[in-house]
C-alpha cells in the first residue's frame, strides 16, 4: 500500500515537474511593443530611441548602469583608472567574441572609438562624445581613452558608446545587420512591423531566461495599449496613465526625462526678466501634475537638471502658483496683450500636445496673447536647432542618459548650442569652466551657482519630471531601469 | 441648371423655378432631410460665437474627462462632457464645424476646379496635351503626398489657408482622370460630332455640350472626396502641419482623442458624428440633384410618377365602380 502510494506520489511529482519545464520551454518568447521604428541599426549613427531599445539588447559598451543607475563594469573589466587629466585606462574583459565571431579585443575597442567620434562620419550621437579625442592599444586587453581636457564625465559617455566589430563595421551593412556582444543575436527585421533577436548561447555573463523576443513598432498608445489587453504583446512602453489601474501589470520608474519650456532671452516678447518671471508663476504645476498625469510626474524644482544627476541644485525650488503676481508682474513690464509664440509638436513625446496646449491656455489668462504653434516634429526639431530665428519659446522633454548636468547645460543654455536660446556670454563662460573642473566640490558649486542664476533671471520654464509607466502582461517578472532602457536580458516570464 | 430653364417653353420667373425645384426636393424626402440637416450644420458653424455654451478653448484641468449629463457624475453644465483638459466638447463640436466645413468645402471646390479644367482639356485635346498633362498626373499621384505637404507647410507654414491650398494641390488627380475618360467617350457621340462639323468653337463644345454630362460623375467623387479631406486634414492637423490650437476642427478633436477611447468615448465619439452627419446628409442631397441635373434620370422619374398616379386612379376608380 505504501509503496504503492509512493509510487504514484512519484510518478505525479515527475509529471509534474515534467509539465512544469514543457510549458517553461513554451513560454521563452515574448513580444515587446515600442514606440517607434529604429531609423538605422547602425548604433553609432544617430540618436534615436528606437534604435537604442533594439540595440541595447545586441551591443554592449565598456560600461554598464545597474537597474538603479550606478555604472559598473560591462565589457571592461573593472572601472576605469585615471592616468592624468586626459588620459584614461580600462582593463578589457578576456574571452568574448561579437556574434559573428570576431574577437573583442583592444583593437575592437580602438576601432570602434574612432569610429564614433570620426568626424566624417557625422554621428548624432557625438554630443554624448564630444570631448573624447581619440584611443590607443596598450597590450591586447588594455586600452587608453584620451579627452580634449579634463572630463570628470567620461564614464557616463563611455557606458553610452557601443562597442562594434571593426571588421564587419567597415566590410558588412551594419546599418541592416547589427552584430555585437550582447545577450541577444539579430535575426531579422521586417520593415515597418517586426524586429526579431534570439537569445545569445554563447553570452560571456550566461545564456539569457528568454529565447526569442518579437519586438513591434507601434506608434499610437491607444494600439499599443489594445495589443497589451488582447495578450499579443508582454511589455509596452510609454503606457498613458489613465490605464495604468486597468492593464494587468504596470510597472513605474522615475525617469530620466524633464520637461521644459525654453524662453528666447532675446527677443522683444520675452527679454524682460519680469516677463519670464510671470509666465513661470502663471501655470499650476502641481494641478497638472495630479490630472493631466495622474501622479506620474513630480514638479521639478525650479531647475531642468535632474535630481539624479551630478550638479542638482537642492536648494531651488519651484516658482508657485500665483497668477495675481504674474498680472502683476506682466503690468509693471507694460506687456499686456504682447503676442507670445509658443511651439511644440505632437505625439513624440507622452501628451506633449496636451501640456502645451494647457500652458497656452495658462498664460491667456494672465493676458497675454498666446501664439500656439504646432509642428510636425521635423519641422520642430529644425526650428528648435535653428540659430537665427528663436521662438519666444518652446516645449522641449530633455532626458539626461549621462546623469550630468553637463548634458542639460550643453543643450538647453550654452549659447549657440543644441537648443539655447539666449546670448549670455558669462553664463557660457561658466558652463565651460564647469565641463572640465577636476575639483568635484568646486564642480558642484559652479554648478549651483548657474543652476541659480538661470532660475532667478527665469531663462527658462521647468516643468515637471516624469516618471516612465510600462504595462505588462500577467506573466512578465521586470523591474523597469531608472536609464529607460529595455534590457530583456534582465526581464523573466513565469508560468 | 441654365439648360433646363430655357428648355421649357414658358419663361418662369427665378421664383418660380426655385419653387418648383424645392417642390421636388419636398418629394424626395431622403433628399429633403439631407438638405435641412446641411442648411442646421452650416448655420450652427456661423453662428458658433452665439450658441456655443463656453468658450471652447477654456480649459479646467480639473474637471477633465467629464462624461456627458445623462451619465453619472455628469453635469448639465457641459451636456457632451469635457475633454482631455476640461473643455467643453459641445462648445468644440459647434466651433469645430466652422474649420471642417470650411477646408472640405473650399479643398473640394479648388481641386475639382483644377482637375475638371486639366481632364477637359486632356481629354479635348488629345495627342501630346494628353500625354504631357497625363504624365503630370502620374508623376503627382506617385509622389508621397505627406512630403508635399511637409515641403509646402515647411515654405508657408502651417495654418488654414495653408491646409486648403496643400489638400487642394494632393487632391485634384482624380477629378483629372474621371473628367478626362468621360470626355474622351462624349467627344465620340453623335451630337458633339454634329456641333463640331457645324463649325462651333471648341469652347462651345467644352461647356455647352461636354461639360453638362460631367455634372452627375463629378459629384459623386466630389463627395465621396470631402470626406477623404475631413479625415486628412484630422490627421494632417494632429502631426502640427495644419488648424493651430486654440482653433479646433472634428477631425482634429477625434485624433487628438483617439488615445482615451477606452474611458472617454465622447471625446471622439462627437466631433465623429458631426463628420458623420455632414457627410450623410450632403450624399443623400447630392443623390437629389444628380437625378435632378440628369436629363435622362428626370425622365425615369417623371415617368414613374405619371404611372404611380395613374395607377392610384385606376386603383380608385375601381373602388368607385365597385
Amino acid at each position: 500500500m505504501n509503496t504503492i502510494m509512493r509510487a504514484l506520489l512519484a510518478t505525479t511529482a515527475f509529471v509534474g515537474v515534467f509539465g512544469v519545464v514543457t510549458g517553461y520551454a513554451q513560454a521563452q518568447s515574448i513580444a515587446i511593443g515600442i514606440g517607434s521604428e529604429p531609423s538605422t541599426l547602425d548604433p553609432q549613427l544617430r540618436d534615436d530611441g528606437g534604435e537604442r531599445q533594439v540595440n541595447d539588447n545586441i551591443y554592449e559598451a565598456l560600461l554598464a548602469r545597474t537597474p538603479q543607475g550606478d555604472i559598473v563594469p560591462g565589457l571592461a573589466l573593472d572601472l576605469p583608472t585615471q592616468i592624468d587629466d586626459t588620459t584614461w585606462e580600462f582593463a578589457l574583459r578576456e574571452g568574448i567574441s561579437f556574434h559573428n565571431g570576431e574577437p573583442f579585443n583592444a583593437d575592437a575597442v580602438v576601432a570602434s572609438i574612432e569610429r564614433a567620434v570620426d568626424p566624417e562620419n557625422a554621428s548624432e550621437q557625438l554630443a554624448y562624445f564630444g570631448t573624447v579625442t581619440g584611443a590607443e592599444k596598450v597590450d591586447d586587453f588594455t586600452v587608453r581613452v584620451f579627452t580634449d581636457g579634463p572630463d570628470p564625465a567620461l564614464p557616463s559617455r563611455m557606458y553610452w558608446m557601443k562597442m562594434v566589430p571593426p571588421v564587419h563595421a567597415a566590410e558588412g551593412d551594419i546599418a541592416e545587420e547589427p552584430v555585437g556582444t550582447g545577450p541577444y543575436k539579430f535575426v531579422s527585421w521586417d520593415r515597418g512591423s517586426t524586429i526579431t533577436l534570439e537569445a545569445n548561447e554563447d553570452y560571456w555573463d550566461g545564456a539569457p531566461d528568454i529565447e526569442d523576443v518579437t519586438i513591434r513598432f507601434i506608434v499610437e498608445p491607444g494600439t499599443r495599449l489594445s495589443g497589451l489587453m488582447a495578450g499579443e504583446l508582454d511589455v509596452i512602453v510609454y503606457l498613458l496613465p489613465e490605464f495604468a489601474a486597468s492593464v494587468p501589470q504596470h510597472a513605474v520608474v522615475g525617469g530620466l526625462e524633464t520637461s521644459v519650456i525654453i524662453l528666447a532671452t532675446d527677443n522683444d516678447a520675452t527679454s524682460d526678466p519680469r516677463v519670464r518671471q510671470a509666465l513661470n508663476y502663471a501655470i499650476d504645476r502641481q494641478t497638472l501634475a495630479d490630472s493631466l498625469f495622474l501622479g506620474f510626474a513630480d514638479v521639478a524644482k525650479g531647475q531642468l537638471i535632474h535630481p539624479e544627476a551630478f550638479g542638482y541644485n537642492t536648494s531651488l525650488e519651484s516658482y508657485p502658483y500665483d497668477p495675481e503676481r504674474a498680472r502683476e508682474l506682466i503690468a509693471e513690464a507694460g506687456a499686456e496683450g504682447t503676442t507670445i509664440e509658443l511651439m511644440g509638436t505632437s505625439g513624440r513625446w507622452l501628451k506633449d500636445r496636451e501640456l502645451v496646449e494647457a500652458i497656452g491656455a495658462y498664460w491667456s489668462e494672465i493676458g497675454l496673447n498666446v501664439d500656439v504653434q504646432i509642428e510636425e516634429f521635423s519641422a520642430y526639431l529644425r526650428r528648435l536647432f535653428d540659430m537665427n530665428t528663436r521662438p519666444d519659446a518652446y516645449f522641449v522633454l530633455n532626458s539626461n542618459e549621462l546623469l550630468d548636468a553637463d548634458r542639460e547645460m550643453s543643450f538647453a543654455y550654452e549659447a549657440g548650442l543644441g537648443g539655447a536660446s539666449n546670448s549670455d556670454a558669462d553664463l557660457t563662460a561658466m558652463i565651460v569652466e564647469a565641463r572640465s573642473e577636476a575639483d568635484l566640490e568646486r564642480r558642484a558649486e559652479l554648478y549651483d551657482e548657474i543652476t541659480t542664476m538661470v532660475h532667478e533671471q527665469a531663462y527658462d520654464v521647468p516643468l515637471f519630471n516624469h516618471q516612465d509607466i510600462y504595462g505588462m502582461s500577467e506573466r512578465m517578472i521586470w523591474q523597469p531601469r531608472t536609464d529607460a532602457k529595455l534590457i530583456i536580458n534582465e526581464m523573466s516570464v513565469n508560468q | 441648371m441654365s439648360a433646363i430653364v430655357s428648355s421649357k417653353p414658358r419663361n418662369p420667373t427665378r421664383l418660380a423655378v426655385l419653387r418648383g425645384l424645392l417642390g421636388e426636393l419636398w418629394h424626395d424626402k431622403a433628399g429633403f432631410v439631407g438638405f435641412v440637416v446641411i442648411l442646421l450644420i452650416v448655420a450652427m458653424a456661423l453662428l458658433a460665437p452665439w450658441i456655443a455654451p463656453h468658450d471652447p478653448a477654456a480649459q479646467n484641468v480639473i474637471a477633465r474627462l467629464r462624461p456627458p449629463a445623462w451619465l453619472p457624475n455628469g453635469d448639465w453644465n457641459h451636456i457632451f462632457g469635457t475633454d482631455h483638459l476640461g473643455r467643453d466638447v459641445l462648445s468644440r463640436v459647434i466651433w469645430g464645424a466652422r474649420s471642417t466645413l470650411l477646408i472640405g468645402a473650399s479643398v473640394v471646390l479648388f481641386s475639382g476646379t483644377i482637375g475638371v479644367i486639366v481632364g477637359l482639356c486632356a481629354g479635348y485635346a488629345g495627342g501630346r496635351v494628353d500625354s504631357v498633362l497625363m504624365r503630370i498626373v502620374d508623376i503627382q499621384v506617385s509622389f508621397p503626398g505627406i512630403l508635399m505637404i511637409l515641403l509646402i507647410v515647411s515654405v508657408l507654414g502651417p495654418s488654414t489657408l495653408t491646409m486648403i491650398i496643400v489638400l487642394s494641390i494632393t487632391n485634384w488627380m482624380i477629378y483629372a482622370r474621371q473628367v478626362r475618360s468621360i470626355v474622351m467617350s462624349v467627344r465620340q457621340v453623335p451630337y458633339v460630332e454634329a456641333a463640331e462639323v457645324m463649325g462651333c468653337p471648341p469652347r462651345r463644345i467644352i461647356f455647352r455640350h461636354i461639360l453638362p454630362n460631367l455634372i452627375t460623375p463629378l459629384l459623386t467623387v466630389g463627395i465621396l472626396e470631402f470626406t477623404n479631406i475631413v479625415l486628412a486634414e484630422a490627421a494632417v492637423s494632429f502631426l502640427g502641419l495644419g488648424v493651430q490650437p486654440p482653433a479646433t476642427s472634428w477631425g482634429l478633436d477625434v485624433a487628438s482623442g483617439r488615445d482615451y477611447i477606452f474611458m472617454a468615448w465622447w471625446l471622439i465619439t462627437f466631433p465623429g458624428l458631426g463628420i458623420v452627419l455632414t457627410v450623410l446628409s450632403i450624399n443623400l442631397f447630392a443623390n437629389w440633384v444628380r437625378v435632378t441635373t440628369d436629363p435622362q434620370e428626370r425622365e425615369k422619374r417623371f415617368a414613374y410618377s405619371k404611372t404611380a398616379r395613374r395607377m392610384m386612379r385606376a386603383a380608385s376608380e375601381k373602388a368607385v365602380t365597385q
